[in-house]
């Protein structure tokens, strides 16, 4: 029911043509303003909103992205702890502690946990805190082939078939007889189902932030080129409306001026 | 040394060898270890404005003379710095690997050798005020953090007795 003093012309179908297609575009430019508001909002102060730590781990997100679980994980026990090496990540129990190229086996060792990759030493505390990475090419250019405990508890490496030891704070190596017995070689285990489904989800969520997600939101980037041309056309549309609102403005008044 | 995350594509302009033999032409030293924990650990984060990425470090020691090498992000990479101080003075500070794109202008020698002859003030920054490079502040910035890091845990070694 119109109220008195306003023309029913200027509600439901009586009103005019650029009045109502200002009225449907509005509608929807609002949501794209209020959304890219609040999205806006939220990038610039990622910081503080912690949006670029973490990771997303829907699994939905995860699939629409297109990551996907490592071609293979190594994993091996140490003590009560699993190290595992998946693509270049490095894992203590569920946890991302480093990079590493090409894991060849982890050892516990003078209350460290020792992890070989292919050209360095990376030694962890059990609360997986890097304690030091050693460079294995200051013993020499030849990558690591293994790791292994003496009897005595220290570190073992061979490296192209020859055998270094190391003294208890891996500070200083000596090459050994390559016949030496070394009693135990790390060597790769299958982990739990429960470490192994955990170590795939962080693997995958690894590359996509909060941050990354909301930026990709914000630009329509995450419909792909489809999603970048919708947003392009909210915007025009937005830019029709302040054009069309002007308009309607302008021709309000000159209406009026002849009324009057 | 090698932080996390570092990009393959690295200019490697002096090895951990060549640095050494540098440090120490005659006699190599056998590495030490210095930790990072308590106070020390302290310091060294309020110098670089973040801790360290790792609990121990390992140097060289020979009479008053230590040779260091220590990583710092630039701008999104570590770049890895070699520093000998003697007798609480750098004597040389060197990029061995720089992995940034770009201001690797810092490890031209006619940028690092400002920081020969630089010691710790009083306050406990570093006495030598270092000009910067357009392009490249970050780097230098890096470098000069680590400088002072350097001479910090030169101090805190023990090198400084001898050892």
């Amino acid at each position: 029911m119109a109220k008195a003093g306003v023309p029913m012309a200027r509600k439901g179908n009586g009103a005019s043509v650029p009045r109502r297609l200002h009225r449907f575009i509005g509608v929807i430019a609002a949501l794209y303003v209020i959304f890219m508001v609040f999205s806006g909002l939220a990038i610039n102060h990622s910081n503080r909103l912690g949006l670029d730590q973490g990771h997303v781990s829907q699994a939905f997100l995860l699939d629409w992205y297109g990551l996907k679980a490592p071609e293979h994980i190594q994993s091996f026990a140490v003590g009560d702890d699993w190290v595992s090496f998946a693509g270049s990540q490095l894992y203590l129990n569920d946890m991302v502690v480093s990079t590493v190229i090409h894991g060849k086996g982890a050892v516990s060792g003078n209350g460290m946990i020792i992890a070989a990759g292919i050209d360095e030493l990376i030694l962890l505390d059990h609360d997986g805190k890097l304690i030091e990475r050693i460079a294995w090419a200051a013993q020499g250019p030849e990558p690591v082939e293994s790791i292994g405990l003496q009897a005595d508890g220290s570190v073992t490496v061979k490296a192209a078939g020859q055998l270094w030891l190391a003294d208890a704070e891996l500070l200083n190596w000596r090459q050994a007889e390559a016949s030496s017995n070394i009693p135990f070689w790390s060597e790769t285990t299958a982990p739990p189902d429960s470490l192994r489904q955990s170590i795939e989800q962080q693997y995958r969520g690894g590359e996509l932030s909060p941050l990354q997600l909301l930026l990709d939101f914000h630009s329509g980037r995450i419909f792909g080129t489809a999603g970048v041309v919708v947003y392009d056309f909210l915007a025009l549309a937005v830019g029709f409306l302040a054009i069309s609102g002007l308009f309607l403005w302008a021709r309000g008044r000159r209406n009026g001026k002849r009324k009057g | 040394m090698t932080l996390p995350g570092f990009a393959p594509a690295a200019s490697v302009y002096e090895t951990q060898a060549e640095f050494l033999q540098r440090a120490f032409s005659k006699t190599q030293p056998a590495p030490a270890i210095i930790w990072l924990s308590g106070e020390r650990k302290t310091n060294v984060s309020q110098m670089l404005g973040h801790d360290y990425p790792a609990m121990r470090l390992r140097y060289w020691c020979q009479a008053e003379r230590s040779a260091w090498i220590l990583e710092e992000i630039g701008k999104e990479l570590p770049i890895t710095v070699g520093v000998i101080i003697d007798q609480d003075y750098i004597q040389s500070l060197r990029v061995l690997t720089y992995r940034e794109n770009r201001g690797g202008e810092v490890a031209s020698p006619a940028f690092s050798d400002q920081f020969n002859g630089a010691s710790l003030a009083a306050s406990g920054a570093l006495d030598t005020e270092i000009d910067g490079i357009s392009g490249a502040t970050l780097s230098v910035h890096a470098l000069t953090r680590l400088a002072n890091v350097a001479l910090f845990l030169h101090g805190e070694s023990g090198c400084t007795d001898g050892a």
